[in-house]
């Protein structure tokens, strides 16, 4: 029984830091997220017309060039497009081995996964953005609102209620992400119970730490239907 | 459209001049650095008031002890040259897949964890004068040990080695039902558990982990396979690696250094 009560405890120590992770990283990665969705969808830049002859004589076909946007999406498919491990090994190793100092290791963790996690929050935020009708803005602009109000008084709690469910989804394999920090030795609940294999061929404690996950993501679950609930006043 | 195509493989062709010129800078850096520069890590540690030591759970060269502190025959050894330096040593448990990332960065300054010298670490990296002499050995049920005496009489039989360890290699070429695992506790895991009739690690880990008394009561070591000796690796070209050398010679004229191998039933260099 006292195995047992170390293994947890142990375990329990090494979920604080998946658990810190997790929240530090939301704390981050939701607000830059939100920074690049606007980025993204951004129209600052020019449109050009290049006149073409179809089939009813002369068109101008637009051609827009919006460097924000471009720069924006660039940056998205560059960090969606490849391995999170990856990234974590760059941010932390790279410094170094480019002559530089290093970060410390939670931090690098930290930048790594902010950043990787608010490019797929993006994709969300400007999904649920794009979503919702032009006649809502329209609404606003009748009623004397500037495009700003309108954004953050009428469109802004409608997109939350729609991004919920993929939020839920990116929100939960975050929590499970957070096991891949051991790659650069930041000390997570797998680490931790990978250790009792190492040591002393215990294989329990790792299996064990599927019921830290699982009572987590049926908290989070909980609480994604709590707030959907709460939010299902917008009949749209 | 043909002006999108345009602008696309523009970019594209941007990212490769660009990716290349940076895998040529790259390895033109790395040639300069193996020819004769001298890194002066010695300073840089005294300055840190610390050796930063890249270690794994390893019995026993380093493990926990009730306290949690990092013991064994290499965490005393490597307080002991610390502490010459007069700096304190600093243990970081790693991921043994990227000791090297983690020496080159800077992230540690010396990988010193029963660490068997072969050809790859050579290559990357500066290493110490062997310290202790070690052997690939076979692990099985301690009921069928006795029936094997060489590798020969073993081909019929399942193994598990640790990936891309010493013991894969020294079966390699007679063995042909071999299974790669993680670790090297992970292959003892596969024996006791069956899934693997023998499994092959270093026998300073055999002799810590299996027998009456250890966790793996029911195994035995049987037959040796390969010699072979264990290094502190250093960065390429570290003035730490001569220091240790020195200091090694110096333990080992005044006999400590067999003090700390009996210590641990180690049987370690003895000039």
């Amino acid at each position: 029984m006292s195995m047992f009560w170390s293994v947890t405890l142990n375990l329990l120590e090494g979920f604080g830091m998946t658990l810190t992770l997790f929240a530090l990283t939301l704390l981050f990665a939701i607000p830059l997220g939100l920074l690049i969705a606007f980025g993204s969808m951004s129209k600052l830049g020019k449109t050009f017309y290049r006149k073409t002859s179809g089939s009813e004589g002369k068109e101008k076909k637009p051609f827009a060039v919006y460097p924000i946007a471009a720069l924006c999406k660039f940056f998205v498919w560059v960090i969606r497009g490849t391995p999170l491990m990856l990234q974590l090994i760059v941010i932390f190793y790279g410094p170094g081995l480019l002559g530089y100092d290093l970060l410390p290791r939670f931090t690098a963790v930290l930048i790594a996964f902010s950043i990787n996690y608010a490019c797929y929050f993006s994709e969300i935020f400007r999904g649920g953005i794009e979503s919702i009708p032009k006649g809502q803005y329209e609404a606003g602009q009748v009623l004397g609102m500037t495009r700003v109000q309108t954004f953050f008084h009428v469109v802004l709690l409608q997109v939350v209620k729609r991004i919920i469910p993929p939020m839920g989804n990116e929100i939960i394999t975050l929590v499970k992400d957070t096991s891949l920090a051991r790659v650069i030795s930041v000390y997570e609940i797998i680490w931790n119970a990978q250790a009792y294999i190492k040591r002393e061929g215990l294989l329990w404690p790792l299996l064990y730490t599927a019921v830290f996950y699982l009572l987590f993501s049926g908290f989070l679950s909980l609480l994604f239907g709590y707030i959907e609930k709460k939010l299902d006043y917008f009949k749209s | 459209m043909k002006l999108t195509k345009r602008i696309l493989a523009g970019a594209c062709a941007l990212l490769m001049v660009a990716s290349s010129s940076m895998l040529f800078t790259g390895c033109s850096k790395k040639e300069g650095d193996d020819k004769e520069k001298t890194v002066a890590d010695i300073d840089a540690v005294k300055k840190a008031g610390k050796l930063v030591v890249g270690i794994t759970d390893y019995a026993p060269m380093d493990y926990k002890d009730e306290n949690g502190e990092w013991t064994g025959f290499d965490a005393e050894f490597a307080r002991m040259f610390a502490s010459d330096l007069g700096v304190t040593a600093e243990f970081i448990e790693i991921d043994w897949d990227n000791k090297t990332f983690e020496l080159d960065s800077g992230a540690i300054d010396c990988i010193w964890n029963g660490m068997t010298i072969v050809d790859e670490i050579l290559n990357a990296c500066s290493v110490s004068d062997p310290y202790i002499n070690n052997s690939q050995v076979v692990v099985m049920k301690s009921d069928v040990v006795g029936n094997y005496a060489d590798l020969a009489s073993m081909t019929e039989l399942k193994f598990a080695v640790e990936a891309g360890s010493a013991g894969e290699s020294a079966i390699a070429e007679t063995i042909t039902n071999v299974t790669p695992v993680g670790t090297q506790g992970d292959a003892l895991l596969e024996v006791a558990s069956g899934a693997a009739d023998a499994c092959v690690i270093d026998a300073t880990m055999a002799a810590a982990m299996t027998g009456e008394g250890t966790s793996y009561a029911d195994l035995a070591a049987g037959a040796v396979l390969t010699e072979e000796e264990y290094g502190v690796a250093f960065r390429k070209g570290s003035d730490l690696c001569d220091a240790l050398n020195k200091y090694m010679d110096k333990i080992i004229a005044d006999g400590s250094l067999q003090a700390l191998g009996d210590k641990y039933n180690l049987s370690v260099v003895t000039k």
